[in-house]
């Protein structure tokens, strides 16, 4: 998922405090909610789900980030994608087999009595449907958390309003925002410092992405950045076999992008996927508002609806309520 | 590039005036001065100050934005006596502002403005209510409150005449009521909101210096303090949002 170039942004990424990432966070909608499913799960790979058998796990990720996002003085706003450009079907296809394939070992993996397998398996089947969009949305809408439907990709509307200055930042876990252009990112906002890979649990920070830095420390253009992007892969294209983040930083830097190309993948036409990410299709048609949530709707969706504990949601809600007693200049702009 | 001298107190003036909200800011800098504004990380409230030139000894400069790291800075005022005069020196391109005075010089690394939120439009508001009256008296009455309670309701009953500011807690209750006798000027306009003194309490620390504030007030609405500093070559306006009024 995603473009590797993370080898290219070690010196670049700046562990920075929840307290000075305040302002106005474009959260990549698709990225959060894939991160919901995959993590929260059972031992055995089982998603929340509710009464009925419908998934939750994304409904807790959403309401108890949301509600961090809040308390630190983040205002978030939700990116949901459109529909993937053509030259993506290729990396759709590819993902809903790979999907269909975990799916099929975690059961196995079930039956064998494999729980680590299974856990694993079953993070890999995580899928991002439309129920699951559906009802991320409804949730949002009673938490009056604002989010705008992306004409294409999500994290391309969400370079675009961060380089129109609308946000303040992009969130995602990928770096493809960087490639679209947006000039701050910001990674790792959980609510959770701690984290498990693989087996080990490691403490995460926010993490900060600057596109000048960046670009100005590679001396590269951003075009020089995509390119890597281009010979390294990306959800577009599957890149050049062999070569990684550093051999693709020669070689643009050389100036050998073009030759690269035709000698190692000739029947590859890049210039849709570099003009995709150079001026990648988005809109200005929303608006950004945050409401006073209600708590007794969201207690009724949350624990009437989805089936979640009324004590957790409640103690939750009393942190943005409490603080509900103070507007925000937000609704006088 | 800027190259100006300033005295040391109205330089810490100018400083406390952002500080009290926000911890870096964009600084907008030109040949008609300094000039910032900026909301607090919740959105609850917003400075606005504009320096011009006059308040400097000197001052010359090119238009530019800095980041500004403020916490910064006020720990870098600490270490100035009263009637220092301070150096401020940023060359073309630079992005180190070096600040001399009484022989030392601290070279601060200016922040990346991209990383700082933009600066907010001034919203439209319709405030009637209008009360100035000494920042001082302003200060005491936000102290007060705070003795007993959270948050205090600021509000003009045209009936009496009168400026009124009320703060309840669990158990204890203070009322201040200000006629026109002990205020610069009143308006007879119905206003009442209620507001944090978490925030006030900042506010007024900054405003007390002023000789006078200007307070427009509205029906829960957002109130704007507005008052002078550097001896009225600066300007500064407050914006806070209001609470909710529970019954």
């Amino acid at each position: 998922m995603g473009v590797a170039i993370r080898d290219l942004l070690a010196d670049y990424k700046t562990t920075v405090e929840w307290n000075s990432l305040g302002g106005i966070g474009a959260i990549d909608a698709h990225n959060a909610l894939y991160q919901f499913l995959s993590i929260i799960r059972q031992p055995d790979g089982t998603p929340l789900m509710d009464r009925e058998g419908r998934v939750t796990s994304h409904l807790s990720g959403i309401f108890f980030r949301t509600i961090n996002f809040l308390e630190k003085g983040i205002r978030p706003v939700f990116i949901f994608d459109g529909p993937p450009p053509e030259f993506k079907a290729e990396t759709v296809r590819e993902r809903r087999e790979t999907r269909r394939v975990a799916g099929e070992l975690w059961i196995k993996a079930l039956k064998e009595g494999d729980t680590e397998e299974a856990y694993r398996q079953a993070r890999s089947s995580s899928r991002v449907d439309a129920q699951i969009i559906g009802s991320a949305k409804e949730l949002l809408r009673l938490m009056k958390i604002p989010f705008v439907d992306a004409p294409s990709e999500g994290e391309a509307q969400a370079a675009s309003m961060a380089r129109n200055g609308v946000v303040s930042y992009a969130v995602s876990q990928d770096y493809d925002a960087l490639l679209f252009g947006a000039p701050v990112l910001v990674r790792n906002l959980t609510v959770s410092s701690r984290r498990k890979v693989r087996g080990r649990t490691i403490v995460v920070r926010p993490e900060r992405i600057i596109l000048r830095d960046v670009l100005e420390g590679h001396s590269l253009s951003r075009e020089d950045l995509i390119k890597i992007g281009i010979l390294i892969g990306t959800d577009f294209n599957p890149g050049i076999r062999g070569v990684g983040a550093k051999t693709a930083l020669k070689i643009v830097r050389q100036d050998r992008f073009l030759e690269t190309i035709r000698e190692k993948s000739p029947d590859f036409d890049f210039e849709p996927v570099l003009q995709f990410f150079l001026e990648p299709p988005n809109t200005s048609s929303y608006s950004l508002q945050w409401g006073d949530p209600n708590p007794d709707e969201i207690l009724a969706f949350l624990c009437e609806t989805y089936d979640f504990a009324e004590e957790r949601i409640q103690t939750a809600l009393d942190k943005i309520v409490q603080r509900g007693g103070q507007r925000t200049l937000d609704q006088w702009f | 590039m800027l190259k100006a001298a300033i005295d040391a107190d109205i330089f810490r003036e100018t400083i406390d005036v952002i500080s009290a909200l926000v911890t870096e800011c964009r600084l907008q800098v030109s040949d008609a001065g300094i000039q910032t504004r900026a909301v607090d990380t919740a959105n609850v409230a917003m400075v606005s100050i504009e320096v011009r030139p006059e308040a400097f000894t000197s001052f010359t400069a090119t238009t530019q934005e800095l980041g500004m790291d403020i916490a910064k800075m006020k720990n870098i005022i600490a270490m100035m006596n009263k009637g220092d005069l301070l150096s401020l020196d940023l060359p073309e391109d630079g992005h180190k502002l070096a600040l001399t005075f009484r022989g030392y010089k601290y070279s601060i690394t200016l922040l990346d403005v991209n990383t700082i939120r933009k600066e907010p439009n001034m919203p439209n508001l319709d405030l009637p209510g209008r009360i100035i009256l000494s920042g001082n008296a302003l200060n005491s009455a936000i102290k007060a409150a705070s003795v007993i309670s959270d948050k205090i309701a600021l509000g003009i009953d045209p009936t009496a005449g009168i400026f009124y500011m009320e703060a309840e807690g669990d158990t204890d209750q203070i009322r201040l009521e200000m006629g026109k006798d002990e205020l610069e000027s009143l308006s007879m306009t119905e206003a009442r909101s209620l507001f944090s003194l978490d925030y006030l309490k900042d506010m007024g620390k900054v405003m007390s210096r002023a000789t006078q504030v200007e307070v427009l007030l509205g029906n829960d609405h957002p109130v704007k303090f507005l008052f002078d500093i550097a001896d009225g070559k600066g300007h500064v306006e407050y914006l806070l949002a209001p609470r909710i009024e529970a019954d």
